[in-house]
Formats: structure tokens, sequence, C-alpha cells
């Protein structure tokens, strides 16, 4: 005991490194994810600039130069906003929904929201390819409902690759969307009442203003998971519309092009950045006028 | 006429006819009968106090009256409109609530103007009437300011002004200084009531603070398992207590069980654990009942047989509390509390364990039937 004391009394003992604990408890992510993340990230963007002879932009010229690769780039982000409004239009009501639900009748509601989840993106998309067959179930209730005359062509449209998206990023958009209005004060909504405003404006002045992050939060994430998606366009679509994901793979698998497909990774990545960056910007926006 | 002009020529007269009137009001959450059979008349101008404690349906009985809820029974009317079944925005009934409820992504001005721009409206109209209602709770200079980083009571005055700049028939206010500490409170309320009264809007309150109720009101109802037990003036509630449950959650007092000896001439000899007890009232001999006496009713010392009730008791205990001191006291079987408040300890002071003479005048006496 006394030998511990005494070491403890020296200055050299008292100098030791204080660790932040939060530095710690982050330290064994950080280190996984700069190991496995960050690490090839790097080499991948370092591989976008090499040249045969040292540094150059010409992958990146290849792409924003030549007016086939900048039509994948807008087609891609078209479809993304797309896919991330009809999300919105289909999630906001539903996540409301949910909020409002009761019991059983809410179980089941989360039960439809969170299982889709569960099921492999493959074995959904391939779901949705026999249910949009032309023998498949979409034209035999078109015919027998009458709406139709001959099968239509789902399979391999655009309007097939949309809905299949909405179906499998809807849950994304509505668990932050629920959580946020699960959070917000329903006596917000009675004092719009009790001041004569009537239930729409109540939603168009209270209720939709306070659920704002939410929106944002939850259509980030949808943009981003549609504008990088990969597995689903190339099953429902395929090369029909291509997107930078399907470039970029093309480049990579197919023309062991690595300059032009770690230029479009880049750029996929920049893409994300911005969205990251941006939706952060306008919730502290919201918030800084909250406060 | 605004209301907020009539603000400024202070006196408001008195419709004599009831301004709010509820009859056989009823509502139940699945098996919990919240309201029953509750009826209640609330003159133009008044200011009614709703207090009971936790669970006894007070709350219920304003959003029922907001219309933020539907009754299951009874009828509620405002002047001569049956607002029953009308839903809460077109109601012209304000709240105040108890956490104020401001809209966080709107600034002071925009949450006082918000009721305003339900209305066809000129901008500078509206912002007229927000200066004013802003100016009336003394908040001018906070207009452009967002309102969660206002106080407690700066959020409550904002909350005020917000439900009153749109000139309801009535205003309820929901428990709204139990947000704020002690001092600020005691301000708060005097500056409402004055606004209030002023206004001469009808205003509604709900509050389990009795201190509360008495400050504030013009009446009282003391609610109790979803009905009113007393409904009158705060003096009339605290001398003359209409049942033994509004004695005891209004004020402070002794209680004594006993039975009825015998009733003459209007006056009830009651046999209790500290002796023969006389009351006002007339009771059948054998009664089960409750004699009560409010602490500052209790004097020292003894008094004349025919006026007063007299009574041996030892002191167990002195509690100073500046304004007042509290002496407790117990019977010979020890399980009787009373109490009584003086002004001021005797010359000489008193010491615990003394044996001492109680009185209180027979007309001072309260008379309850026994639980």
């Amino acid at each position: 005991m006394t030998a511990i004391d005494l070491t403890a009394a020296k200055p050299v003992v008292r100098r030791r490194v204080e660790l932040d604990p939060r530095l710690v408890m982050a330290l064994p992510s950080l280190a996984f994810m700069s190991l496995v993340f960050a690490f090839p990230l790097a080499l991948l963007m370092a591989k976008s600039f090499q040249g045969p002879d040292g540094l150059t932009l010409a992958g990146y010229n290849r792409i924003l130069g030549d007016a086939y690769y900048r039509g994948v780039i807008w087609d891609s982000l078209t479809l993304a906003c797309r896919v991330t409004l009809i999300t919105l239009l289909f999630g906001y009501p539903a996540a409301y929904a949910l909020t409002r639900a009761k019991g059983g009748f809410q179980l089941i509601m989360f039960a439809l929201v969170f299982l889709p989840l569960t099921v492999s993106i493959i074995v959904k998309t391939f779901g949705l390819t026999i249910m949009f067959r032309r023998e498949g179930i979409l034209n035999w209730l078109l015919l027998n409902t009458g709406l139709l005359d001959a099968p239509v062509r789902f399979v391999f449209t655009e309007m097939s690759l949309v809905i299949g998206m909405v179906n499998v990023f809807l849950p994304f958009l509505i668990l932050p969307l629920y959580s946020v209005m699960r959070m917000l004060d329903a006596r917000y909504l009675d004092a719009a009442a009790t001041l004569g405003t009537s239930p729409l404006n109540t939603f168009r002045r209270v209720f939709l203003p306070l659920t704002m992050p939410g929106v944002i939060a939850g259509s980030s994430i949808v943009f981003a998971l549609s504008v990088a998606a990969y597995v689903t366009p190339g099953l429902l679509i395929g090369e029909r519309y291509m997107t930078m994901s399907m470039v970029m793979a093309k480049a990579f698998l197919n023309f062991r092009d690595y300059q032009l497909g770690s230029a479009m990774a880049c750029i996929m990545l920049a893409i994300a950045l911005v969205i990251v960056f941006l939706s952060s910007f306008l919730t502290r926006n919201l918030e800084a006028r909250g406060r | 006429m605004s209301a907020l002009t009539a603000a400024t020529e202070a006196s408001v007269p008195k419709a004599a006819a009831a301004h709010l009137r509820i009859r056989q009001l009823g509502k139940r959450f699945g098996s919990n009968t919240v309201l029953r059979d509750l009826a209640l008349s609330v003159e133009q101008g008044e200011f009614v106090s709703l207090l009971g404690p936790s669970g006894c349906g007070k709350t219920t009985l304003l959003r029922l009256i907001a219309g933020l809820m539907l009754p299951d029974t009874g009828t509620i009317t405002i002047g001569d409109r049956d607002l029953t079944r009308t839903p809460p925005h077109k109601r012209n009934v304000g709240v105040v609530f108890q956490n104020y409820a401001l809209f966080p992504h709107l600034t002071v001005a925009e949450n006082v103007g918000f009721g305003l721009r339900n209305r066809k409206m000129a901008a500078a109209e509206r912002k007229r009437r927000v200066a004013e209602a802003l100016e009336l709770v003394r908040m001018q200079e906070f207009a452009e300011r967002s309102v969660t980083v206002l106080s407690g009571g700066q959020q409550q005055r904002i909350a005020v002004a917000r439900a009153i700049v749109v000139e309801p028939a009535i205003l309820l206010l929901d428990e709204p200084f139990s947000a704020l500490d002690r001092k600020l409170r005691e301000t708060m309320q005097i500056e409402l009531r004055h606004i209030l009264r002023n206004l001469g809007i009808t205003s509604i309150f709900v509050t389990h603070d009795q201190d509360e109720a008495l400050v504030m009101s013009d009446r009282i109802a003391v609610m109790n398992q979803g009905q009113i037990e007393h409904f009158g003036p705060p003096g009339d509630i605290y001398t003359n207590p209409k049942s033994l449950f509004v004695l005891e959650f209004v004020g402070q007092s002794t209680r004594l069980p006993g039975k009825v000896l015998q009733t003459i001439t209007g006056r009830v000899e009651v046999e209790t654990p500290l002796g023969h007890i006389r009351a006002p009232g007339s009771y059948l001999p054998g009664s089960r009942v409750v004699v009560a006496a409010r602490p500052e009713a209790i004097t020292l010392g003894e008094g004349p047989a025919g006026e007063f009730n007299t009574i041996k008791a030892t002191l167990t205990d002195i509690v100073y509390l500046g304004a007042k001191t509290q002496l407790h006291f117990h019977g010979a079987a020890q399980d009787e509390a009373i109490q009584v408040d003086v002004a001021r300890l005797p010359i000489g002071g008193l010491a615990p364990g003394a044996e001492l003479s109680l009185r209180w005048r027979i007309a001072d006496t309260m008379l309850f039937p026994a639980p």
C-alpha cells in the first residue's frame, strides 16, 4: 500500500494521458470505420485522379464532358427526385395515421411498415417483376375489371422502376416522420383550434411546419438511397435506364476501367455530401427559427 | 366594441342572465365516469374557479367547454348559442393552456396574431390589435422575439395575450400558474386578475390550489368525483362549506366525530371524545356527525358557556410560521388532532405538554353528517 502511495505522489505518474471518456466510447467504431471505409475510400479517390502519367482529371473529364454520362447523372437525380416526392406523398399521411392509430390497429400498421424491411430487396424486387409480368396479377386485375382491353407492358418500364423504388424506400421515410409526429404536443393543435383555426389551416400553419424536420430527415434518407440504388434499378429496368451506380458497376466489372468507375463513385459521394449538408443546414435553420 | 378598448373604460355592465350555462353534463371514459349530471351557471364577466383534487373532472369540464372533447350527455350554452356539438374552432372560446402551448416556430407577435389571421382583417388592423394586446400584458418590446427564449412568466403573458386578442366569449385557464415559482405566481395572479376584470371577460379557471382559487375568484366551484359539491363566493366556501369534503379541501380545520344527544331550538348537542360540543343545526338524536372548527376560530382560555364551546387539550407542538403560529393539541385519548392558529403567543410563552382550555363560538362550529 505504502509503495503505491509513494509512486502516486511522484509527478511523473500524475502526468498520464487524460482520455476523454466520449473519445474512448467512439474509438472502436472509429477504428473499424477508418479501416474498412475511410481507407478504401481514400484509395478509390486516389484512383480517380490516377492517369498513365501521374495525376490527371481525365476521369472526371470523360464523365462531365460527355453528354451521355451527363444524361446518366441527370436521369439518376430526376429519378431520385420523383421517388422522393412520391414516397413523401404516400409516407406523410401514412406516418400521420400511424401516430393516430390505437391498440391492435397500430400494431398491424407497424407490422406493415416494418416487415418489408426484413425482406431482402432482391426478393421484393423479383416479387414485383412477377406481379408486373404480361400474365401477372396486375394485368389480370386490370383486364378482368375491364379497365384495359389488352395487357400492358409494365416490366422494364420507368413506371415499374419508380413503383419498385417507392415500395423499397417507403419505410425509411415513414419511420423518422413518425417519431417527429409522435413527439408533437397535441396541445399545439388544441390551441390552434381554440383560436378559431379550421382543421385544414391548423394542419397548414401548425402541424406541417412543426413536422418539417421529419420531412427533411426522411426525404434526404430516401433521396440518398435512391440516387445510389443499384439492385432495384438493375433488376426492374436493367440497362434501359442507366443510373450512376450502374455506370460505376459496369466500369468496374465489365470494362475494368477503374479511372471511370472511381471518378463516378467520387461524383456520387459529392452528391451524397451535398444532400447531408443541405439537410442539416435546413434542419438547423428550422430549429434556429424555433429557438 | 372590442374587448381591448373596453379595457380602457374599466367598468363593464354585468348582464343579469347567465352567460355560460351547463346542464346535466356527463362524460365517461370506458367504465370510468368522469363527470356526472353536472350543472353550472356563470354570469357575464364573472371569474369562476373550478377547484378540486386531481382526477375530480375539472380539466375534463374545461375541455368540454372548449369543445376539445364532446360530452356523453347534457348541454353547454354560451349566451344564447347551444355549443354542445360545435367544433372548437367555431366556439369562440379562448384557452390558456397549462404549459401555454405557444407555437415554437413563430415569434411572439405571430403567436399573438395567430387567431386574428382566421378573420378577414387588414394587416394594419391586425398589427394594431397585436400591439394593443402585447401592451396589455406589458410585453411590447418582445414582439419580434422567438417564444422559446421567454421565461415562464413571459410565456404566460403571451399565452394570455394570444387568447384574449380574438375577443373570446369566454376565457378558460387550465392551471396557468402551476409552472411558475411561488413568488412569480403570486404576482401573476394579481396581475392577471386585474387584466381580466378590466376586460370584463367571463373567465373559468381550473386549479387544485385553494389559495389561488381564493385569490382569483368571484365564485369557486369545488369539485369532487365528477360533481360540483359547493358553488359560491370564496368567503362562503371557507366559512360555510356544504360538505365535509369542501371543509377538508379548502383550508384547515379541527374535526371531531360524535353522536347527537339532542336538538334544542336550532342547536345540536353532540357527544364527542372531548366532551359535549354544541353547534347550530338540527339532527335526530343518535345521528353520527362530525363537528368542526377553523383554526383561527379557536382561542386559548375559557369562555361563557352560553356562547362558547370549551374543551381541555394537551399542547403537543408549536409551529412558528411568521405571520401566525400554529398550535397543535391532542385530547385525552391522544388521537384527536386539534389545530389552533394564533397571531402571537401569550405573554410568558407556552410549553408543549401543558394542558390548556380552548374555546370557540357555538356559531363558528360547523356540523356535517358522518361519512
